[in-house]
């Protein structure tokens, strides 16, 4: 027996949820470890219930898992108790699939989907047994990738992870795979190795670049070591319709944050919404025929036993055969009892017979995204909706028999002023007001209006990638005027909101360059790990690191940046022009919006990413 | 057939590190089992449409079973031998399914059930068996059992009867009887536990497998 299976025995049952770390789960793949070439571990940096429920890992795995010669398998951080027993035990860390471990893998990959689990990373691989920062491994194997969102501006992870994929990886993932396998067999260096890898299109290996820095503080020059390229450039798939789909996946013993099938519906967004990041990263719009969409569904529930199927993208009621494809879906699943949920919905295109069609089998939640309280404040952040549109969705609704939904907004906008805020509570009421006035609501129950408001972190390849972040004082000050205001009103507003210390090194985190490798090292050396977790979080350690290292996060999250500075992610190319996000930048400070790109090309550049010409008609 | 549905009981063995999941994670599993074995499953009628599953008597997470059960409907009589199958080979692993049958018996009926405990401790097992010999023979056994609502002190003396206790090369090996089902059902890792505490011998390791599940006459339950 593995002996890593043999100290689990002793020590599983002394921890909270041991099936997070078993595996066995229907679905996960097993294979004979000598009749590979290669064994890829796909690592999560955050806890099995987060991670599982991601559908990107999902994607790859099954992609990696049908090619013969290749073994891919699943790695999460273990929660604090289990962490504690395995260092005391020597356990290292191992991937679910096999129990090996980690250390023995070819590749291990990351997944960087938010800022704050940058500390998980270096614990994970800690765990593992391996030295956290990449000039400290030596051999070709294990090689450290990440992907994933945060991967746009890496820079504060540079001097930890060998090479980083930009954009999409279902290709990028299998060129790199067989390209190390070639690499192992010839006997090739490190080096030589990252060399070769640079080539593929995507890659971006951090230590072929060297940044230097004004006395300000704001970098001087980002040089690339001939013959790396100048800039590199994000890899996406072009013919999305036809790319791979899973038909089966890992189903958790446990309940996780979305235990259901998923279909990517489309992937891209038409909007343009300036705060978001994902509207512009995953840019150009690509849609999936709704046969294709259907064929992958059906499949999946019958393999995986889900009765729940969620339409997943950023915008799926954007998806222009919605509709068709929601007829289609609903001859098979009201016959098994699937339902369908349609998780990203917005106010502007919904209708009375989308709302049928969502609620024919089971009852799901209703979320909308109004982002902010006024007009103005929605047209600076090209949020095109209207309150009309706000209040005829709910009305919608409420007529359907809802009697409670949840709306987002954000805390902190550009240019916002109290009346923004206070609108937010505003828009609240007219909500509950309209409930009360509707003659056919509900019988005999209460309205519930729930509005959760996050901070605004200015992101990279965004317009606001240039805005100064709120303070943490003047949002902790705005998040006192919400709740000021909503007691003057009604206990039918539910007011939730985040935390303004985490938002402030998110938005470091999320702006910030190689100094602050440094920063993120003794903050996980001090204690930080699951930052994403309340309970886990101290500002403290990164206070401390900061202090140690002579950094303030204030210049990366609260400073405005001039068009001419270089920023850290200058040289990676996302398809959005840095000219297109100055005028986008603009017109949001002249509070004009920009219309959809159905309607208009607004010129961002994406369309280059698959050739050039017009990304619609 | 009544109401529509044919009632199957199912009686499986759940071994290996599938015992780390509980028994709500374990209603989840089935119900997606059946659900992927194709069978003519029969869903509740209820606003919240979902397989009919039930278990009669749940299992604690980390204990292996030989014998465990559960009762699930279908929408037509078929030959339960391809019915049984058809779900093995959708099972995890760990998960095996070795007879359909109808119910003949309420889970109410069910009165004993048997465990056969493995324990590993860091001293010579053979002191730890005379202790532990000693403390089960006591005229009366009271433990603090707490309950959602109060604390109470129980007599367990009579909910269990030892059938073998020796020692199996590094481990200590038991065969317990213990009451099951119902108000008095006792758990022998609360016997143990309890054994442990007070004693101080906590196992290094341990393993638990419910060997059989058995009516008031001490026959099988089916």
């Amino acid at each position: 027996m593995n002996e890593i299976k043999k100290a689990l025995e002793r020590v599983l049952l002394r921890v909270q949820k041991p099936a997070r770390y078993i595996g066995g789960e229907p679905g996960s793949i097993i294979k004979d470890p000598a009749a590979v070439d290669l064994r890829f571990a796909f690592c999560f940096p955050d806890l099995y219930e987060v991670g599982m429920s991601h559908l990107g890992m999902k994607i790859l795995y099954s992609l990696m898992n049908e090619k013969e010669n290749m073994w891919c398998e699943r790695v999460f951080a273990p929660d604090i108790d289990f962490e504690e027993i395995m260092r005391s035990q020597g356990i290292p860390l191992y991937a679910l699939e096999s129990l090996d471990p980690l250390k023995n893998f070819d590749i291990i990959g990351f997944t960087l989907q938010y800022e704050l689990s940058f500390p998980t990373v270096l614990n994970m691989l800690d765990l593992a047994g391996l030295p956290v920062r990449a000039a400290e491994r030596n051999k070709i194997t294990p090689l450290i990738v990440a992907g994933g969102p945060c991967a746009c501006n890496p820079e504060p992870l540079a001097d930890f992870i060998d090479l980083f994929l930009l954009g999409e990886g279902e290709e990028m993932n299998l060129e790199l795979a067989e390209c190390l396998i070639q690499a192992k067999k010839e006997g090739l260096s490190k080096e030589e190795f990252l060399w070769r890898a640079a080539k593929i299109e995507g890659v971006y290996v951090p230590s072929f670049y060297t940044v230097s820095y004004h006395e300000n503080g704001t970098i001087k020059e980002i040089t690339p070591k001939a013959p790396a390229p100048a800039q590199v450039k994000k890899r996406i798939v072009k013919d999305f319709d036809r790319v791979y789909y899973p038909e089966n996946f890992v189903v958790p013993f446990i309940q996780t944050v979305h235990d259901r099938a998923m279909v990517e519906v489309l992937r891209g967004c038409i909007r343009g919404c300036r705060f978001c990041q994902a509207g512009f990263i995953y840019r150009p719009l690509r849609e999936k025929c709704p046969g294709t969409i259907n064929t992958s569904a059906k499949a999946l529930c019958s393999n995986t036993g889900y009765d729940e199927v969620s339409l997943t993208s950023l915008s799926t009621s954007d998806l222009t055969t919605l509709e068709p494809l929601l007829n289609e879906m609903l001859e098979w699943t009201e016959k098994e009892s699937v339902n369908i949920a349609l998780p990203s919905l917005r106010v502007d295109n919904f209708s009375k017979s989308l709302l049928d069609r969502i609620t024919s089998v089971r009852k799901s939640s209703l979320t909308f995204a109004p982002e902010a309280g006024t007009q103005r404040m929605r047209d600076v952040i090209n949020k095109n909706v209207t309150e009309e549109e706000v209040l005829r969705t709910c009305r919608t609704a409420f007529e359907g028999g809802y009697s409670s939904v949840k709306l987002y907004f954000m805390l902190g906008l550009p240019t916002e002023t109290d009346e923004d805020v206070i609108a937010i509570i505003e828009l609240a009421q007219k909500i509950v007001d309209l409930y009360y006035h509707l003659p056919n609501r509900p019988k005999g129950k209460s309205v519930s209006v729930t509005a959760s408001v996050s901070c605004f972190v200015p992101k990279p390849f965004t317009p606001f990638q240039f805005e100064p972040q709120d303070t943490k004082e003047a949002l902790q000050r705005k998040q006192r005027l919400l709740l000021d205001t909503v007691k003057t009103k009604s206990r039918k507003i539910t007011v939730k909101y985040h935390d303004s210390v985490t938002s402030r090194l998110e938005g470091a985190l999320a702006r910030g360059d190689r100094r602050l490798c440094a920063v993120i090292e003794d903050a996980w050396r001090m204690g930080a790990k699951l930052d994403g977790w309340d309970e886990h979080f101290s500002i403290q350690r990164w206070t401390d690191a900061a202090e140690k290292h002579g950094v303030d996060f204030d210049f990366y999250a609260c400073r405005s940046r001039d068009y001419e500075e270089i920023l850290p992610w200058d040289h990676l190319d996302y398809g959005i022009s840095k000219s297109f996000l100055m005028r986008e930048h603009e017109k949001a400070l002249s509070g004009l919006p920009t219309p959809n790109c159905r309607q208009q090309c607004a010129g961002c550049g994406a369309n280059m990413l698959s050739g050039g010409g017009a990304c619609f008609g | 057939m009544d109401n529509g549905f044919y009632t199957v009981r199912a009686f499986y063995r759940k071994e290996g590190r599938i015992k780390y999941i509980s028994h709500l994670d374990m209603n989840r599993c089935i119900s997606r089992d059946l659900k992927r074995s194709g069978l003519p499953v029969w869903h509740t009628l209820g606003f919240n449409s979902h397989i009919y599953l039930t278990f009669a008597l749940p299992l604690s997470l980390g204990y292996e079973s030989l014998c465990d059960s559960f009762d699930f409907r279908l929408t037509r009589e078929m030959d339960l031998e391809m019915a049984r199958k058809q779900l093995a080979a959708v099972l995890p692993e760990g998960l095996t399914v070795y007879r359909l049958a109808k119910p003949v018996e309420k889970p109410e009926k069910i009165a004993f059930a048997d465990y056969d405990i493995f324990q590993e401790f860091c001293k010579d097992a053979a002191i730890v068996q005379a202790q532990l010999k000693e403390w089960l023979s006591r005229p009366e056994i009271l433990l603090e059992k707490k309950t959602k609502k109060s604390q109470k002190e129980i007599d367990v003396k009579p909910l269990f009867t030892l059938k073998k206790l020796e020692e199996q090369g590094e481990n200590l090996f038991l065969s317990l009887r213990c009451s099951a089902g119902g108000t008095c059902h006792l758990n022998p890792t609360f016997l143990l536990d309890a054994f442990a505490a007070e004693t101080g011998n906590p196992p290094d390791w341990a393993r638990v497998i419910r060997t059989a599940v058995l009516n008031d006459a001490g026959e099988p339950w089916v």
